[in-house]
């Protein structure tokens, strides 16, 4: 009889506990991300850039929702880079932490594992660290802030394009291009083999070549660039292998009028790893901390007096996805999964800090932002050169060898 | 014809660098049987190490393997007096032990360099890094040029190790037959420590060679290993000369097809790999022990 009372008020107590511990007067945000492991460097970034994000809105009272000020309590949990652990973590966070919404990782794979998971439970979710189309529109609940890949390749091709028609460089050109084996790189040579297709008379493509993800020997494929005898020399790499061939392009005296690796160039571990020899690289990204908007001066003060470092693409990108996803909360007035979901369909976020100052997002729900193009010039300086009306500095073109 | 004479040098500078990263593997399996699955994390911890020395003390890195060299020595015969003599012995093949075993220490250095050395790319940048020569109407990359040297020099230094000295012929012996060794009063274990010193020292100075050619993470090594095993099963598995000319055979083999087959690059890995696998099904001692074969048979035609 005694254990039956201590039971029932066990039972009791559970009944009026679990409920409170998820109560709604708190906004539960779940995060996965590689904090360790093989994307650790671009991941812990997106940790920093996440937690500033939450911790301005908890420092300036909470969110406001339905009228109400809540906190935001952030569960965020290290995936350590693999994708099966990515996945199972963010089905963690949605059924026992029972999150109002999940931010994704980085790294298109890992963010292609986690991004079934949203749609078994019906919880909005929204990543800042994948490119790939091919991960949107298959799930009305899945959010990206990163645009398309194949468009940061039809932005370079219209910056060159621009080169052509400023007297700058001559038409017809010939590009080798080379591509690494993955969904980013895929996506970059469709960009900028679409491009060429469709201007046949100005642009010619007599190589395109893909390689192996650290590649041990770059010499034979850059032979092939080097027999190919093109005007330019476009690339997709990582990190890694950008430096490898750079520094094997370097070597072997090849010269072409202007040179690419898509997203790399402004790196600043690639430009220390490169010297000299990364000047002249133009790099087309999401971000620039040159983009001459006031909002973007604000948030590059306000990240370098919280973290003591200038923001990346990368911190700049996390930090607007979390603010995208935290204005759709408010916007939703409601923590229901729906309504949020909905927040985040119409949103219109105005003075975002991402290119053309507007954030929102097209029916796939992945964002269509335009593109920056930097390039590298002599003693470590960076210009950014496209869009025209944000540039900070003329392109160089050709690259002037000596 | 002076595109081939460019093909062939560029391969055995390949080649050089493939031999290097592969002498290690070969020392070990030689006397211990052991597949040392550890290699690329020694390589990368070396490639750190050689990082370190660089940025804190400016010291060149070629110049640092008179450092680091015997100190991964040591490593080496710490790790087997600690962990592999622990390990049970008999059968003719590495244990499922040992395989785990390395493994997880493969594991524990990659967990250890991101905890010390943090996630982000690294590599050294010296005055002559981005330097070249011509050479046959090409330019070479004056590092590639200083690690064939060092492979070379690897190379004679080992030959002479074991012609013509006593610890030599020892290490020779077991290799051969470690029973028959032990009856000689060979001691067979002081030679096994040796030699995974010496295994793990080779691994130390491939990893300092190639932390002068490539941007690296914590993660480098993974595709070299899997080339370095298909060089040691070329080779014979147990000679270091078999090791050099399976580095030659493969790198021969990538740069023609590169420069005379319209095959994508991209796939130079999976010729590697059907090469290992014919000469696993049709030579398993290896091209040297085929290539004896067939001239013995010539000869006794």
């Amino acid at each position: 009889m005694k254990l039956l009372g201590v039971l029932r008020n066990w039972v009791l107590a559970g009944l009026v506990l679990v409920p409170a511990a998820y109560a709604q007067d708190v906004v539960r945000i779940g995060a996965v991300l590689p904090v360790t492991g093989k994307e650790s460097k671009i991941g812990s970034a997106y940790k920093q850039a996440t937690e500033l994000a939450v911790k301005e809105v908890n420092d300036a009272g909470g969110l406001l929702v339905g009228g109400k000020k809540l906190k935001i309590d952030l569960s965020l949990l290290d995936d350590t880079s693999d994708a099966a652990k990515s996945a199972q973590l963010v089905e963690q966070l949605i059924t026992q932490s029972k999150v109002h919404a999940v931010i994704g990782g980085y790294g298109s794979q890992l963010v292609q594992a986690q991004s079934v998971v949203p749609e078994r439970y019906g919880i909005p979710y929204i990543s800042g660290g994948a490119g790939a189309t091919s991960i949107y529109g298959r799930s009305k609940w899945v959010f990206g802030t990163l645009s398309p890949v194949e468009h940061l390749a039809a932005t370079q091709m219209d910056f060159l394009q621009d080169l052509v028609a400023t007297g700058k460089l001559k038409a017809p050109l010939s590009i080798a291009l080379l591509s690494e084996q993955t969904e980013h790189g895929n996506d970059y040579a469709k960009g900028v083999k679409e491009y060429v297709a469709a201007h046949p008379a100005a642009w010619k493509l007599p190589l395109e070549q893909k390689f192996e993800l650290y590649t041990a020997d770059f010499r034979p494929l850059l032979g092939r660039v080097q027999a190919a005898k093109a005007d330019l020399f476009m690339a997709d790499a990582h990190l890694e292998d950008f430096v490898n061939m750079q520094r094997t392009y370097t070597q072997m005296g090849l010269r072409n009028q202007m040179i690419t690796y898509g997203a790399r160039g402004a790196d600043v571990s690639g430009r220390k790893s490169l010297g000299a020899a990364a000047d002249y690289i133009f790099a087309s990204g999401w971000w620039s901390d040159l983009l001459p908007y006031p909002q973007v001066k604000a948030f590059n003060a306000r990240y370098k007096a919280a973290t003591g470092a200038e923001p990346q693409w990368y911190h700049a990108m996390a930090y607007e996805t979390v603010r995208a996803l935290l204005v759709a909360i408010q916007h939703a007035g409601s923590l229901d999964p729906e309504k949020i979901r909905s927040a985040l369909a119409s949103l219109k976020l105005t003075e975002s800090i991402v290119p053309g100052g507007v954030l929102s997002f097209t029916k796939t729900g992945q964002v269509d932002l335009p593109f920056v193009v930097t390039q590298n010039k002599p003693d470590g300086k960076v210009d950014l050169v496209w869009p025209k009306n944000d540039k900070t500095g003329e392109p160089v073109a050709p690259i002037p060898w000596h | 014809m002076e595109r081939l004479a460019s093909v062939l040098l560029s391969s055995l500078l390949l080649a050089g660098l493939y031999a290097t990263m592969s002498y290690g593997l070969a020392v070990i399996y030689g006397v211990m049987r052991i597949i040392n699955l550890a290699h690329a994390g020694l390589m990368m911890l070396a490639a750190y190490v050689t990082l370190t020395l660089n940025t804190r003390f400016g010291l060149d890195p070629f110049l640092s393997l008179l450092v680091v060299a015997p100190l991964f020595f040591g490593l080496g015969v710490v790790l087997d007096l600690t962990l592999i003599r622990r390990l049970p012995r008999g059968g003719t093949g590495p244990s499922m032990q040992s395989l785990l075993l390395l493994f997880g220490l493969w594991l524990v250095l990659q967990n250890l360099a991101y905890v010390v050395w943090g996630g982000d790319t690294q590599s050294i940048l010296t005055p002559y890094t981005m330097s070249s020569v011509p050479l046959l109407g090409e330019r070479y990359g004056v590092p590639l040029l200083l690690v064939f040297a060092v492979s070379l020099l690897s190379l004679v230094g080992l030959t002479i190790v074991l012609r013509r000295t006593f610890l030599g012929k020892a290490i020779r012996a077991v290799t051969q037959n470690r029973d028959a060794a032990l009856l000689s009063g060979v001691n067979a274990g002081r030679i096994s420590a040796v030699a995974f010193g010496l295994g793990t020292a080779f691994a130390a100075i491939a990893g300092t060679m190639l932390s002068t050619l490539y941007a690296f993470t914590p993660d480098f090594g993974r595709s070299l290993l899997l080339k370095a095993f298909c060089i040691i099963v070329l080779g014979g598995m147990e000679s270091f000369t078999g090791v050099a000319i399976g580095a030659l055979v493969l790198a021969l083999i990538e740069n023609l097809a590169a420069a005379y087959t319209t095959i994508p690059t991209s796939f130079q890995d999976a010729i590697s790999f059907s090469l290992l696998v014919l000469v696993l099904v049709f030579a398993p001692n290896g091209l040297p022990a085929l290539f004896r074969g067939f001239s013995r048979r010539a000869v006794a035609r």
